[in-house]
């Protein structure tokens, strides 16, 4: 299976919730290959997954986009980005995006049963993001808000 | 949480930290955690998924990262936090994950773990879960580690 074909569940998830749950529309988006380190725009959730696929999925973006998306879910706004609303929202965006990502690939591949776990969130300067003997595709994807990006990496996966 | 889970995570940490020559290791406190602010800029995740959900979250400051590394590999001094005290750490977390859901199965519960993220930065902010989060601190004479345990 190439790279791509993990890839696409997600960000066809990714565009989905983003439309439905935001209103916001993709302007413009690209893939890219990244090696076993990854640089996070400033805060990045993580889900993991095990079963027929083993790896994980980020959901990344700035810290003022993560803000920006938090103030279109809640209608609130927010100063920082270490506000727990603000944290909560992206934990939850990226929870929605890889638990429909995931129910897609499961019904397309009976016998992967695929599980998720709960995301973690990780906000800061200079964050990098490390797999060992994992290589990783991204889409990078234009909006309103800036860049949202969102990286895939499945074990065994080339 | 149960306890029984707690300790299967301590164990394994104390078996993991033990089997690669850190001998001097102890358990030196127990916390909830009330903060999202963390101190330590190397941080270690790995999903759980199975009978129990959640995540685990090795933490540790880059400096006792690098004397970790240093000790795994027999003793070569390890001065900047590349990729290969990267690995190292990854590769520790992996087993103390791996001895740690051993623990749990002889206890009854079937778990599943994903691979490690390391995940490295400055002023971090981190939130393992959305449920309460447990840390296990542990300190050694190279320096102190923490456990954040996040069960569903």
């Amino acid at each position: 299976m190439s790279k791509d074909s993990y890839l696409s569940p997600f960000s066809l998830a990714t565009s989905d919730v983003l439309k439905e749950m935001l209103d916001i529309n993709i302007d413009g988006s690209e893939t890219a290959s990244e090696g076993d380190l990854f640089v996070s725009q400033g805060f990045i959730v993580v889900v993991g997954f095990t079963g027929g696929w083993k790896g994980r999925f980020f959901l990344d973006m700035s810290s003022e986009t993560a803000i920006q998306m938090a103030s279109l879910l809640t209608g609130d706004d927010y100063d920082s980005v270490g506000d727990e609303d603000v944290i909560m929202s992206g934990a939850e965006l990226a929870n929605i995006i890889s638990g429909n990502a995931i129910t897609d690939i499961n019904n397309s591949q009976p016998g992967l049963n695929i599980r998720l776990t709960p995301p973690s969130v990780f906000a800061g300067d200079g964050i990098s993001m490390f797999n060992v003997r994992l290589s990783s595709s991204s889409a990078l994807m234009q909006t309103n808000i800036g860049t949202i990006k969102i990286n895939v990496a499945v074990e065994g996966g080339k | 949480m149960d306890v029984k889970h707690i300790n299967a995570f301590v164990s394994g940490l104390l078996n993991v930290s033990n089997m690669l020559g850190i001998n001097d290791i102890k358990r030196t406190g127990l916390a909830k955690n009330e903060s999202l602010k963390t101190d330590n800029d190397v941080n270690i995740i790995i999903g759980l998924v199975g009978d129990l959900r959640g995540n685990v979250v090795l933490s540790l400051q880059e400096a006792t990262a690098c004397n970790i590394a240093s000790k795994m590999m027999g003793g070569v001094p390890v001065e900047q936090f590349d990729l290969m005290p990267k690995s190292a750490l990854c590769e520790m977390a992996n087993m103390i994950a791996g001895n740690s859901v051993s623990n749990l199965e002889q206890a009854g519960s079937l778990v599943d773990i994903t691979p490690p993220t390391l995940v490295n930065g400055r002023n971090m902010i981190s939130m393992i879960s959305q449920v309460e989060t447990i840390i296990v601190q542990f300190a050694a004479s190279e320096g102190t580690i923490a456990i954040n345990i996040s069960l569903e």
